[in-house]
């Protein structure tokens, strides 16, 4: 907006210059009025068109509107025109009165007068808001666009997230000592695996997924890892929620990987981990407590996942409560909001 | 016979290490450590003459286990790390087993190992642990306090200051000293946080109050603690670059 005020306050003295200088030919040249009657007429139709021009882009773009953008301008152009040849009337038949003629003539004048000021208002008003629009329209673009840059950068992360490299590598080690210990769980695990990165690749292109299902890929990543970590890992479920919740897919699993991270990583001993689902008025509520010691750092990347997580929700619902932690002594709690009516 | 500990905190990549080294007679597991403090704990105990050394672990990570010992064991490293991060360890002579671990790739290390071994020549990670190999900062200082480990948070250290072999770190709850350089510590925590202000000091960002003329060229940093340390020339220009004077 204001630029484009700048730009207008630049040009407007030029306007108001070409005007004078147009209005003084039309009255003296055209009209036959001498000199002191072209002057004094000229330049304060000129002064007063210019105050007009000036109201009506201030009123544009200080009040907002709901009728169309044009039609408000035009309407305001009017009222100002309106305003401005009632004006002129009064005070240039006041100022102006000991000339002969001049009365007469002003009134046969008058409806030329006032297209004339109503034209040049209204065009400048129509400008003015057509810029703003398009103004705005830009802004929304350029918002749109750093949206989806954002989506492509939560994506990318996603992917890498999901194909980490270190989940992968450290359950086929997991895996390779199954096979010589204990055969029959190395092929479970296997599978879980399978699972676990078929439903990552498969699912990258919805935009939301049934809770189950998500849940479904939740519990096979968290077999694995309680595989892998043995007896220290117990994980818990408490769901109340109807089968057609609905939640954007890989919101959960990075949350559970802190949880999980914050858990064993800062923890020698068991690591509980609860995870609560409930729908409450239209909003699908997950809650997520693990166990933090507040003493160790943080893994490495820890920030990222909920920060990645706090952006999406961002983009995706246009709210920013959420996602919410809360930290106490010993648990490290997650909270994350899905209202589902927009989903 | 050879004494080897394993230090991982998944069981079933111990048991993993334990089945490949059913092949090495000469060798004998005593013990099996989920984390850093049980493994400090245990070669201290033992006196191993190889562990075999995970990373990423809870409380204290292998290299901050390393870090505090006196004299650390031959070690091979068994990690997830990235390949590109463990070139510092080749550097170095010192082996590691990316995951998942093959026998053939096992039984090469082992070789090595125990050619190095024959000989007498064991490679010195002191050497590894001098370079930053982590791919981000520290946010801790790992010391060891009458036979204690203790962890500093970044945000508790006063300074650092240089004190021949060893560093000071002067903390809130007091100051510990630790077998180290003060331009290891420099690279292992964030630059934006601590600024090497001297030769011999190391100063949070945080911590700074004031800073004063001294003597020529030089100048005196008043610390929120209330200890003065000097500022060098070059130490008051990366200051100003810093924060932007």
């Amino acid at each position: 907006m204001s630029s484009t005020n700048k730009h207008i306050r630049r040009v407007l003295p030029l306007i108001g210059l070409i005007v004078l200088a147009k209005y003084i030919y039309i009255l003296h040249y055209l009209c036959g009025l001498n000199w002191t009657i072209s002057l004094t007429d000229g330049s304060f139709s000129a002064a007063m068109l210019m105050l007009a021009i000036w109201g009506c882009i201030l009123i544009i773009y200080a009040y907002p509107t709901k009728v169309g953008l044009s039609l408000y301008a035009l309407l305001i152009a009017s009222a100002f025109s309106l305003l401005t040849v009632f004006t002129e009337m009064q005070v240039l038949r006041w100022w102006l009165s000991d000339e002969p003629h001049y009365t007469e003539w002003f009134d046969n004048a008058l409806a030329a007068r006032f297209m004339i000021t109503w034209l040049v208002c209204a065009w400048l008003a129509t400008y003015t808001a057509l810029r703003r629009k398009v103004v705005t329209l830009e802004k929304r673009l350029q918002q749109q666009a750093g949206a989806s840059a954002l989506l492509r950068d939560a994506e990318l992360f996603k992917l890498r997230q999901q194909l980490q490299p270190h989940f992968l590598y450290n359950s086929l080690n997991s895996i390779s000592a199954l096979i010589m210990i204990q055969p029959e769980q190395a092929q479970e695990m296997i599978g879980r695996l399978s699972d676990f990165l078929r439903s990552s690749v498969k699912r990258e292109a919805q935009d939301s997924i049934a809770v189950a299902e998500e849940l479904l890929y939740i519990e096979s990543y968290l077999a694995i890892e309680s595989v892998r970590f043995g007896d220290r890992l117990s994980v818990q479920f408490d769901k109340e929620y109807t089968d057609d919740a609905k939640i954007p897919p890989f919101l959960l699993q990075p949350v559970l990987e802190n949880a999980i991270k914050f858990g064993l990583y800062g923890n020698t001993g068991r690591v509980n981990i609860s995870i609560h689902i409930v729908l409450k008025e239209g909003t699908l509520y997950i809650t997520i407590i693990n166990p933090y010691d507040p003493q160790s750092s943080p893994p490495k990347g820890t920030g990222f996942g909920l920060e990645g997580i706090k952006r999406r929700l961002e983009l995706l619902y246009a709210r920013t409560d959420l996602l919410e932690t809360l930290k106490d002594e010993e648990n490290f709690t997650t909270i994350i909001k899905i209202p589902q009516a927009h989903v | 016979m050879y004494k080897a500990i394993l230090i991982d905190d998944e069981p079933l990549a111990r048991q993993l290490v334990r089945a490949f080294l059913k092949d090495y007679e000469q060798v004998s597991v005593l013990a099996e450590c989920s984390d850093g403090f049980e493994g400090f704990k245990a070669i201290q105990d033992h006196k191993p003459d190889l562990i075999f050394l995970d990373i990423q672990m809870p409380k204290l990570n292998g290299f901050e286990m390393l870090e505090l010992l006196d004299e650390p064991p031959a070690v091979i490293f068994t990690t997830a790390f990235d390949e590109y991060a463990l070139k510092a360890f080749e550097a170095h002579a010192i082996d590691y087993l990316l995951k998942p671990i093959t026998k053939e790739r096992f039984d090469k290390a082992m070789q090595k190992w125990l050619a190095q071994a024959a000989a007498n020549q064991q490679p010195k990670v002191e050497a590894l642990l001098q370079n930053n190999i982590y791919d981000g900062y520290q946010h801790r200082i790992v010391v060891k306090d009458n036979g204690l480990i203790r962890i500093i948070p970044e945000q508790d250290i006063h300074y650092i200051e240089a004190n021949d072999d060893y560093i000071k770190i002067v903390t809130k709850n007091g100051s510990y000293l630790k077998k180290s350089t003060l331009s290891h510590v420099e690279q292992s925590l964030d630059p934006q946080q601590f600024v090497r202000v001297h030769r011999s000091y190391l100063v949070p960002v945080g911590q700074l109050l004031r800073i004063e003329p001294y003597e020529k060229e030089s100048h005196v940093a008043l610390l929120q603690c209330g200890a003065k340390v000097t500022v060098s020339k070059s130490g008051m220009a990366k200051l100003k670059t810093l924060l932007g004077w």
